[in-house]
């Protein structure tokens, strides 16, 4: 073989060889490449009616999209083929789902736990049983059009995961997202509540997740579910709230006021605080006067009114020893002598009033008294050790004039010796 | 009876040379007198630091875990440990600043001439073991304002060229301020500081002794034979007032102003906002915080120590450097600088207290 035919059958070798390597990574592209390679998209994209074009705005950004799922996925049809024949109802084409099939659309991914573990191996696995408890689903299998499925909340051709801050249903922005159908507006004509997100956005609860970005607030969900969404109808709303006021609940459930609300038909945690506009609540809500929920339900003179005084009594006896007990301490303080210990035993007694505050769910005057007599003996501790230390600070005076005394009679004699001797 | 025992006493502790040696020692006259007193009072407050400083090692327990609380024990529960605490920090800056009048006088006065150029750097050095005093004290108690003040302290000693990233583990026992290096802190504060600084006192008493008390050269130069005072009992009884009028000054700040503990030291808690040193390191605090980021392509902080190290240096050398007559327009340049020190150290030092700001 002559040398330039060596070398012209050489680069065909390697030209072929290097297609090979090249071609290799065509057969294993990743599902992203085939999603931007999609027949659909580049159709629609292209497409100059607003209303075609409009799915593919966003869609790159779409978690589907992210993890390489195409068109295909719910329209069906055939996204290898580039002409119009793609959407061919014998390619599996189906288009536009109805909103009634949304959610079961949904599910036959989100609701197969084998099918979601490929992208996450903790998934969250939709319930469509969950759904279908949902006013929501209930409403549109009665065939309201106007009632959300799963594309009203989390968005459609540009959905973000729920960690993600801009998505509609990330914690933060879920009250927002509700409040979309939950208005007058959107709600004429039916019976449905709507002030709820204007009561929500100045309640404590609303405060703390929208103004201070306070993650551990409850939105709309974490009272009444989100895909199971429904008015809570749990046994008693006291459940609902006992998933983040633990103790509170716990006492509550087991008291006997709760067996008497029960009776009354009133709805346990509401009747005192409310629900959507709940507010802080404060310690003027202990009273069995004026503007004190107590009277809500205690006749004057009656026996839950008493127990219900003994309660409050206690509980403002604490708070007064540990305001007096911090005033002298403040003072000490002021006056520059060393209070830590005694404030270590202040605290003690302001935790043992945090815990007055819970333990009055209970609704029992003996536990509540047991509460507050711990309280009362660590508000005795500081309270004593502020006298101590004021009374230090006294002794502390009266020793430094006596010793400035000694020490500027001393100084007086030292003086007249100077005096009293040759000049030099 | 008490005749026999000082008798006893007199021939074996050799007491009449005492007498003899106090007896003679004479103290200068003059219109600058007043200073010479300040050389005894920084001795008096020296041992004011020694006595409460052995009391309070009774109750201290050097471990970061125990330091703070041993601290506030003394505070609270331990008879007069407030009073004790609180004389024994108010006094440690009571002596620094009486250091300072002392050597700043001695500077002013030319005091450092020949014969008394060992006595100007054994005086020097008591002042730099004086600061070393102050700075391994200030961390004892653990808290949180004396964690932050050493670590930046400990910084600023790692910026130093060469040894200064050995001296701050030396210092810190490690890369962090941590229990090493508190324990290492108390040795030198309560070991090996004191052993160094009594040797140095001895030489320096002896000195003074030694050479007398230097008489200012415009004192001299007046041409009248300096009159002189009796150093006992005139002299003494003189110090004795101040010294008494510095213990009353003692009783009023400790009982009207008792030095704070403040909240227990936490690495993991941000630095309290204006952290600063004591006020004795707050002249070098300020400089190296004014100093630009850079300077002449080296970092301004680097500067500022070489800077600080390189006055020092000029500042110790002064006898050999200044004319030995103390006359002439070198002395008097000399006096000039002299003033300028202090100007600049009190206009420094109090803008630390003003947050840096002029």
């Amino acid at each position: 073989m002559s040398a330039p035919r060596l070398i012209a059958v050489t680069g065909v070798l390697l030209l072929a060889f290097s297609g090979l390597v090249y071609a290799a990574p065509a057969d294993s592209l990743s599902g992203i490449a085939r999603a931007a390679q999609n027949s659909c998209l580049d159709c629609h994209r292209r497409s100059d009616q607003a209303r075609v074009s409009a799915p593919t705005a966003h869609w790159l950004e779409d978690i589907h999209a992210v993890r390489g799922l195409g068109c295909v996925g719910c329209h069906g049809g055939d996204a290898t083929d580039s002409d119009l024949s793609a959407m061919d109802p014998d390619k599996g084409f189906r288009g536009k789902p109805g909103r009634d099939e949304i959610a079961e659309l949904c599910a036959k991914c989100h609701a197969d736990a084998a099918y979601m573990k490929r992208f996450n191996p903790r998934p969250y696995v939709f319930s469509m049983a969950e759904f279908r408890t949902s006013v929501h689903c209930k409403k549109i299998a009665e065939g309201d059009k106007k009632v959300a499925t799963c594309t009203n909340c989390h968005g459609v051709h540009g959905i973000l995961t729920p960690k993600d801050p801009s998505s509609p249903v990330f914690h933060r922005n879920v009250p927002l997202t509700c409040s979309k159908c939950h208005n007058s507006e959107y709600m004429k004509g039916r019976t449905v509540p709507t002030n709820q997100f204007a009561l929500y956005r100045n309640s404590v609860h609303g405060k703390a997740l929208l103004e201070r970005d306070d993650a551990s607030a409850p939105a709309c969900n974490d009272c009444h579910g989100n895909h199971g969404a429904v008015p809570p109808n749990t046994r008693d709303i006291s459940i609902v709230c006992a998933n983040c006021h633990g103790r509170e609940g716990e006492l509550f459930l087991a008291s006997k006021v709760r067996l008497a609300f029960d009776r009354m038909g009133k709805r346990g945690c509401v009747t005192c605080h409310g629900n959507h506009d709940v507010q802080k609540p404060t310690d003027a809500m202990l009273s069995t006067g004026p503007g004190g929920t107590c009277v809500g339900c205690h006749e004057p003179g009656s026996a839950g009114e008493r127990g219900a005084h003994a309660i409050v009594t206690g509980f403002a006896g604490l708070k007064a020893s540990i305001g007096v007990a911090d005033s002298l301490l403040k003072l000490a303080e002021f006056r520059g002598m060393e209070t830590t210990q005694a404030r270590t035993a202040l605290r003690e007694s302001q935790d043992r009033l945090v815990a007055v505050r819970a333990a009055i769910h209970s609704f029992d005057e003996h536990t509540v008294a047991a509460v507050v007599a711990e309280g009362n003996e660590f508000a005795t501790q500081a309270r004593t050790a502020g006298i101590s230390a004021l009374r230090d600070w006294r002794n502390r005076r009266i020793g430094m004039g006596l010793s400035l005394l000694v020490i500027l009679a001393t100084i007086g004699l030292l003086i007249a010796r100077i005096r009293g001797i040759a000049p030099r | 009876m008490i005749a026999r025992v000082q008798e006893w006493l007199r021939d074996r502790l050799g007491l009449d040379e005492l007498q003899q040696l106090a007896e003679h020692k004479q103290i200068p006259l003059h219109r600058h007198t007043f200073w010479y007193y300040w050389g005894g009072m920084t001795l008096f407050l020296f041992g004011i630091q020694v006595c409460t400083g052995i009391l309070l090692l009774l109750y201290y327990r050097a471990s970061a875990d125990e330091a703070y609380e041993s601290v506030r024990f003394i505070m609270t529960q331990v008879s007069f440990g407030w009073l004790i605490r609180s004389i024994h920090s108010w006094s440690a800056n009571l002596m620094i600043g009486a250091a300072m009048v002392h050597m700043f006088s001695a500077f002013m006065m030319k005091a450092y001439r020949r014969p008394r150029e060992a006595t100007w750097l054994s005086g020097m050095l008591l002042f730099g073991l004086s600061m070393a005093f102050g700075f391994s004290g200030y961390l004892l108690p653990w808290n949180q304002l004396a964690f932050f003040a050493t670590k930046v302290g400990t910084d600023i000693t790692g910026a130093v060229p060469v040894v200064g990233p050995f001296m701050l583990r030396f210092l810190r026992g490690g890369d962090h301020i941590t229990g090493a290096t508190l324990t290492r802190f108390f040795g030198f504060h309560v070991a090996i500081l004191p052993a160094i600084a009594t040797m140095i006192l001895g030489v320096h008493l002896y000195l003074v002794q030694r050479h007398g008390m230097s008489v200012p050269p415009q004192v001299e130069d007046q041409g009248t034979p300096v009159p002189q005072m009796k150093f006992v009992p005139h002299f003494l009884l003189r110090d004795m007032v101040g010294w008494l009028a510095a213990l009353g000054g003692l009783a009023l700040l400790a009982a009207l102003l008792p030095w704070e503990l403040g909240l227990k030291a936490d690495p993991y808690v941000p630095a309290p906002a204006g952290i600063k040193p004591e006020w004795y390191f707050g002249w070098m605090f300020q400089t190296l915080r004014m100093l630009p980021s850079h300077i002449a392509g080296l970092e301004g902080e680097l500067i500022g120590i070489i800077g600080i190290g390189l006055a020092g240096m000029v500042w110790l050398l002064a006898p050999f450097l200044d004319d030995p007559t103390g006359r002439g327009p070198r002395a008097r340049f000399w006096s000039g600088l002299g003033v300028a020190a202090i100007v600049y150290i009190t206009v420094f030092t109090l803008l630390v207290y003003r947050g840096g700001k002029p």
